[in-house]
């Protein structure tokens, strides 16, 4: 579903993302986990289609990034870290213009709009103003408007920051829903959720993925995964060091 | 084309929420107000004196020029340098719609908030044109109006065109409003430093700044009812340049 080849991506001198390489099957919900810095962000930023790669291919649903962009991102729900809103409009009202965006119209978008609040508990605060909410409302409508064109893919940045720990565990709950449903890609500190959560785990540091397998449920001792985290990068470092 | 008309709406409607749509709104209201009062005087006053073409004494005057340049930059400010600012433009630009598209529905929604503020200026026609109710008829010759009105939505459409780049180079809306001030000024400044009288009127320099002198476009030609083409074609041509500019500083945001 999702196809990464030997990605590269420089900000100036300095480069974020350097052969990058992976996988996401289809309907598989993958970790994607990383130090700060190590370049989460960037890659997901050109799986959207937001960032151009300095070279590499991306190529989602069998359609390049680079070539088809319009069409890739008709497949796709993306949910940047920051959450980017309209303070000034109303829950609803911007969730119509982001489907109205995505080519949904009409009773269509009704239903989806109807589906989605209800799916990520926004049904209380559709006509409240979206500068009003807080920080956990305000995740559930990016995420509601990453899902509200159905798309096959989700690209989620970070989906529980700052949330909760029960926002957590409710959001948790959805990704793990929608894994059935979707392919989802995302992004975290919090490596419970990781391996509570995702089917695959890929770790990726100063740029390159040094970690890139499949989590067995229940993946022995809780903790594991954080040394294995903090081994890897840790080497990494001192690989770089050297 | 439908995810632009989507896009054109919110915009549109964006406009509404602020505060500053409303002040630009009521000032530009004070000083067209203004400006008819004056030219009602100068019309209606006894003797000798008088205007011959209404819309000249509306439109061909420098001030009326000095505060409306002020209006473009403060409808363009907020377009691209508040969605950098606050990192909606990502959300943008990740929805199925092309640059050019996202960047066409923002200057036809900011054109058409253009639009609505001169609409209420059409209140004063009827009195400008000593309209007869009972003939409907002009008492004077309504042709000035019309090509003022065409000169009005084009020189707009160049303004709002430039502040519109401008906004999308810069992060801070203060800056951008700043910015595109300074570069529509250029269009102007030969109302207030008028050339030496002994400048020969065929000299190149001249011809430069007739050009480019927006006031002088309106005094000579579109207020006395004179379509001059040169204008129209450096209207339209500026505003597709800008336009242009700008879907490139977007497509370069995204090799950043």
């Amino acid at each position: 579903m999702i196809h990464v080849e030997h990605l590269t991506k420089y900000y100036g001198e300095y480069a974020a993302v350097r052969d990058v390489s992976f996988d996401v099957k289809e309907g598989l919900v993958v970790g994607f986990l990383g130090p700060n810095g190590a370049g989460k962000s960037t890659t997901m930023r050109i799986l959207a289609g937001y960032l151009t790669a300095t070279s590499g291919t991306v190529s989602i649903a069998g359609l390049d990034v680079f070539w088809n962009p319009v069409e890739v991102r008709k497949r796709i729900g993306y949910m940047p870290e920051s959450c980017p809103l309209y303070p000034e409009m109303r829950v609803e009202e911007y969730l119509k213009f982001r489907a109205g965006l995505k080519g949904v119209y009409g009773s269509k978008r009704r239903s989806r709009l109807d589906y989605v609040l209800k799916r990520c508990w926004l049904s209380d605060v559709r006509r409240q103003l979206i500068g009003t909410l807080s920080k956990g409302y305000r995740q559930r409508v990016g995420l509601a408007d990453a899902l509200i064109a159905e798309p096959e893919v989700l690209i989620l940045d970070e989906p529980t920051a700052g949330l909760d720990p029960a926002q957590i565990r409710e959001t948790r709950g959805l990704i793990r829903e929608l894994g059935k449903e979707h392919t989802v890609l995302l992004s975290t500190h919090i490596l419970s959720e990781v391996e509570r959560t995702c089917d695959r785990v890929i770790i990726i540091s100063k740029g390159q993925v040094v970690l890139n397998r499949p989590l067995t449920a229940g993946e022995g001792v809780p903790g594991e995964l954080e040394e294995l985290f903090v081994r890897i990068t840790g080497e990494v470092e001192e690989t770089v060091k050297r | 084309m439908r995810p632009m008309l989507t896009l054109i709406r919110r915009e549109f409607t964006a406009y509404f929420l602020s505060p500053i749509a409303y002040v630009v709104l009521a000032v530009f209201l004070l000083v067209t107000g203004h400006l008819f009062y004056l030219t009602m005087t100068s019309l209606t006053e006894s003797g000798p004196r008088g205007a011959e073409f209404p819309m000249q004494a509306f439109l061909g005057n420098e001030w009326f020029w000095l505060v409306f340049l002020f209006i473009p930059p403060l409808l363009t400010m907020r377009l691209f340098a508040e969605e950098r600012g606050s990192g909606t433009l990502e959300m943008l630009l990740t929805a199925p719609l092309r640059d050019w598209q996202v960047v066409l529905a923002k200057y036809l929604a900011c054109f058409a908030f253009y639009v609505v503020l001169w609409l209420p200026t059409l209140l004063y026609l009827p009195v400008l044109v000593k309209f007869d109710w009972h003939t409907l008829q002009a008492g004077i010759d309504p042709h000035p109006v019309w090509t003022s009105y065409l000169g009005l939505a084009l020189a707009g459409a160049m303004f709002l065109a430039v502040g519109l780049f401008v906004s999308s180079l810069v992060r801070s809306q203060m800056v951008a409003a700043l910015i595109s001030l300074v570069l529509s000024l250029i269009f102007v400044v030969e109302a207030f430093w008028p050339p030496p009288p002994e400048l020969d009127m065929d000299s190149l320099v001249y011809r430069v700044l007739y050009f480019f002198s927006v006031p002088l476009h309106f005094s000579r030609d579109f207020t006395r009812g004179q379509v001059d083409t040169r204008h129209l074609i450096l209207y339209a041509s500026v505003a597709l340049f800008c336009l242009f500019l700008t879907v490139r500083s977007l497509e370069t945001r995204r090799w950043r």
